[in-house]
């Protein structure tokens, strides 16, 4: 299958043996959009490779964004404002829905039902909207800055974010009827995929998957960055069965995240400081720190970031080319690499007809995952 | 049993029109002997006697004596070309419904909204206010009513993301039925096609198959009476005929998915050839249930049956029956939920992955026709056929029956049979926006355990009612004869009502209870969510 083939979700190859309709082996096979974009960053200086890492994965931009932005602020030391934290929070948390809706939209043609993929992109198109105001462009938005965001909550944000949140979590309910109360649904995902959380985590399986599998490990929880600790949330968890977790809990467990996204993004748009309404100029010190542009040699900087597919990690090392303006090395750690292989064998046991409802609920995106 | 009846007598006209065109031509014809002969006289030397050459005519009587069979060719051509003529221009809609209905279902409306925004449009938006358009003002009631209906439950949103997205290109001319003629378009891309065949395909067999699929399923209409005299042929076993051809297609899927020489095609050609034996079956005896019922296994005598004999439609004796019709149709139609042999997320198309140009056109387009079908047999079999809603009912109200008799006799037969079956359809877009996809094994887990035996207790139901209901002497005895002629139907659909009724309030809360799923989603340190619904094979959880 692959590598053009519906169930890729990409362009990578899954090759399948099949007995029957059983599937008694698979293996993966990825790189077929390598960029070598940890190459690329070396030559570039920190704000200049914000772009690439937006464009890691094209369902959530931002949370690459941000990850990078991260490292690199832990590599150059820099103090971010608080606001500034809060405004980062709300991008992420949109971009976080925003890609689980990506997710879900494409989980129901995987199980052959439609609807809910137009449905999920009628309300992801209200995310990018409220992600347009702040970044200004669709997809790639390109928003944080070493150092803060690079521009304030517009005019109105707030308001207009709180009515579409709320409508969002209205529809959430139109999803889960529409799941949930299907028999068919159930049958095709309950008993199906199942991923032992022991061996999950010694594949590096993070994330939603992850906690699918009742393992109660979030890095914006477990290792609090950003404004985090501050919010009122808990990251949901499913309890799954002895085999595991199926395809149901994944499913489950994201729908769950959507809705605990949107009440943290409600949630900072109440705490924010200096309220929600008030306007700052770009470059104003209440959303942007002064940042150095030069890392010596020999500092390093790191992040754990919680992507909407796992845990992501930055790691730069200072006192590349052009005195320090570039690092020395950059290394993405991409969830869904492991995730991936560990997915194909969960799929061995399965039917053919198995195969697009186990991998879409590992929700692959292969961006992020050639790099 | 008196055959039903109306003015739209096509068979009649055409047998008229020829019988008075081929006596015209008798008449024409010169009357009395032609002499052709010629008379060649030689010399006595060579020839004795005088050579004759040529016939002596009676052309008349010539024509005579094949009158008989020059009309019957001429009346089945004439009939053929019409029905099917009738048969193209009325599945258009057919393609036109699954856009619109769908696009209202899926996009932009959100569930509950969809149906009504048909009529009233969207966002204040009202696609142009076309009713303006009309003439005599007589489009000023759907303006009030669609104000009236937009500010109760009007969709204009504050938001203007959702009034932007909600809202709907609008093409200019509401008579040209926007997006109706997308079906020409689409059939002009398939017809400048090239046609290509895969190199290790066997090439006959990939030819071949199309050929089976499509011809087969248009002599399916063959069989589909449109009303009382609108049909191209109506022998005496026509449901089993027809039933026969119906099933003859996934024949000519399986050799498409073996010939393509492509693993995604054989895949989906193997299921095909095993979903078949799933629902076959219970269609067929589905089928075989309604033919006791109406005492007959010819379609037009079954739809007089529900009209004259039974007076009932068979929905409301066999509502089970009309279940199961249903359901087994849509697998034998190969749509969602039963559309396993071109599962388009792990099969690419499946069996339709290798054909493109103009033979996939006319596949599709065979495809939809079987739709149509599908539509048009169970608002045969169940619906009444020709017959209006609750005609007799109607008919013999006190002071607007008569103006109710004379309004159903001007509406042709034909208009109601194609009112049910688009109605159907929609109910078909209806399911296929809803459901999810099943597996192979879950569909031959369902008929075999579950159609199978319904679709038997369904035939038992069949033989009770006519053996003993209309037939023998103790229905007819002491049910219809005194007075409770409507004794019957109205137990069987109180009975399917209370199952209703059961199945959907009463729920068993401990049943329910130990059929949950013991584990949900939770929040560590705040009350647990509502427990997932589902059964779960192990029901253990891990704590």
């Amino acid at each position: 299958m692959g590598p053009q083939h519906p169930m890729t979700h990409g362009l990578w190859t899954l090759k399948v043996k099949v007995d029957g309709e059983t599937v008694i082996d698979t293996e993966p096979d990825l790189g077929y959009i390598h960029r070598g974009v940890e190459k690329i960053g070396e030559a570039r200086d920190f704000t200049q490779f914000t772009t690439y890492c937006d464009r890691l994965c094209y369902a959530s931009a931002n949370t690459w964004s941000h990850s990078y932005i991260y490292a690199v602020e832990d590599l150059l030391e820099v103090e971010v404002p608080e606001r500034a934290e809060y405004i980062r929070l709300i991008a992420v948390e949109l971009q976080r829905i925003a890609s689980h809706l990506m997710w879900l939209g494409a989980y129901g043609p995987d199980t052959g039902n439609l609807s809910i993929m137009v449905w999920c992109l009628r309300e992801r198109e209200m995310m990018m909207d409220l992600l347009q105001e702040l970044g200004g462009s669709r997809m790639h938005y390109n928003f944080p800055r070493v150092g803060g965001v690079k521009r304030d909550l517009p005019h109105g944000f707030a308001q207009r974010a709180r009515a579409k949140v709320s409508l969002f979590l209205d529809r959430i309910q139109e999803y889960e009827a529409l799941f949930d109360e299907s028999t068919i649904f159930l049958i095709r995902t309950q008993g199906v995929g199942h991923a032992k959380p022991e061996e999950m985590v010694n594949h590096g399986v993070s994330g939603p998957n992850l906690r699918a599998g009742g393992v109660n490990y979030d890095v914006r929880r477990a290792h609090p960055y950003s404004v985090y600790s501050e919010l009122d949330w808990e990251p949901p968890v499913e309890r799954p069965s002895i085999k595991g977790a199926d395809c149901y809990d994944r499913y489950r467990v994201r729908v769950e995240e959507m809705r605990i996204s949107a009440l943290m993004v409600l949630e900072a748009l109440e705490k924010i400081p200096r309220g929600a309404d008030t306007y700052h100029e770009p470059g104003d010190p209440a959303i942007i720190a002064k940042a150095p542009s030069r890392a010596p040699e020999g500092t390093s900087g790191f992040h754990h970031f919680e992507d909407s597919r796992g845990e992501s990690m930055f790691y730069l090392a200072g006192g590349g080319e052009a005195r320090g303006k570039h690092p020395y090395r950059v290394s993405i750690r991409s969830p869904m690499f492991l995730t991936i292989p560990y997915a194909s064998k969960c799929m061995v046991g399965y039917k053919v007809a198995d195969i697009p409802a186990i991998m879409g609920s590992f929700d692959p995106c292969i961006g992020e995952t050639d790099r | 049993m008196m055959p039903s009846s109306d003015w739209l007598d096509l068979r009649g006209w055409v047998e008229r029109l020829v019988g008075w065109s081929m006596d015209g031509l008798h008449d024409a014809l010169p009357s009395g002997d032609i002499d052709l002969q010629a008379t060649i006289s030689l010399p006595k030397g060579i020839w004795p006697q005088d050579i004759v050459i040529g016939p002596i005519f009676d052309l008349q009587k010539e024509f005579s004596a094949m009158q008989p069979g020059l009309e019957a060719l001429f009346n089945a051509t004439i009939v053929c070309t019409i029905v099917f003529t009738t048969l193209m221009i009325t599945m258009l809609p057919i393609p036109y419904i699954e856009r619109k209905f769908i696009g209202r279902l899926m996009d932009r409306l959100g569930a509950t909204t969809t149906l009504r925004s048909l009529w009233v449009g969207e966002s204040g938006v009202t696609a142009g206010e076309w009713w303006n358009q009309l003439p005599f003002g007589m489009g000023a009631p759907i303006g009030w009513l669609n104000r009236l209906l937009n500010s109760i439950w009007g969709n204009d949103h504050p938001l203007e993301t959702v009034s932007r997205v909600n809202n709907r290109s609008y093409h200019g001319y509401w008579f040209l039925l926007p997006g109706f003629f997308q079906a020409f378009a689409d059939f002009t891309k398939f017809a400048g096609k090239e046609h290509i065949v895969p190199k290790d395909a066997d090439k006959v067999v990939f030819e071949v198959a199309p050929v089976i699929i499509i011809s087969t399923t248009v002599l399916v209409f063959a069989f589909i009476p449109f009303g009382p005299h609108f049909y191209i042929a109506s022998p005496e076993l026509s449901a089993i005929f027809m039933l026969a051809v119906f099933g003859v297609a996934p024949l000519g899927v399986f050799f498409a998915g073996w010939s393509s020489n492509n693993k995604y095609t054989l895949i989906g050609g193997m299921r095909s050839a095993a979903q078949l034996t799933a629902y076959e079956i219970p269609l067929l005896i589905t089928v075989l249930g309604v033919c006791v019922l109406s005492g007959s296994f010819n379609i037009i005598e079954i739809v007089d049956f529900q009209i004259s004999e039974g007076d009932i439609w068979n929905i409301f004796m066999m509502p089970l029956g009309a279940a199961l019709f249903l359901i087994t149709m849509i697998a034998e139609v190969e749509r969602i939920p039963f559309d396993m042999p071109e599962a388009e997320a792990e099969l690419v198309e499946g069996w339709w992955t290798e054909y493109g140009g103009l033979r996939w056109g006319f596949m599709f387009m065979a495809e939809y026709m079987r739709s149509f079908a599908a539509c048009i047999l169970f608002a045969l079999f169940f619906l009444g056929g020709w017959e209006a809603p609750f005609q007799g009912s109607l008919e013999s109200m006190p002071l607007v029956g008569g103006i109710l008799e004379t309004l159903f006799s001007i509406i042709p037969g034909i208009a109601w049979v194609l009112g049910k079956a688009w109605l159907l359809f929609a109910v078909f877009v209806w399911i296929r926006a809803s459901l999810h996809r099943v597996r192979t094994d879950q569909i031959l887990e369902f008929g075999w355990r579950w159609l199978l035996p319904l679709s038997i207790a369904n035939l038992a139901l069949a033989i009770f009612l006519r053996v003993w209901v209309w037939d023998s002497g103790w229905g007819s005895v002491w049910i219809w004869d005194s007075g409770w002629g409507l004794f019957a139907p109205i137990a069987m659909m109180l009975t399917g009502v209370a199952g209703f009724a059961i199945l959907v309030f009463d729920e068993d809360k401990e049943a329910l209870e130990t059929m949950r799923r013991p584990y949900s989603t939770y929040i560590p340190g705040r009350a647990p969510a509502k427990a997932s619904p589902g059964i779960h094979s192990d029901s253990e959880a891990r704590s």
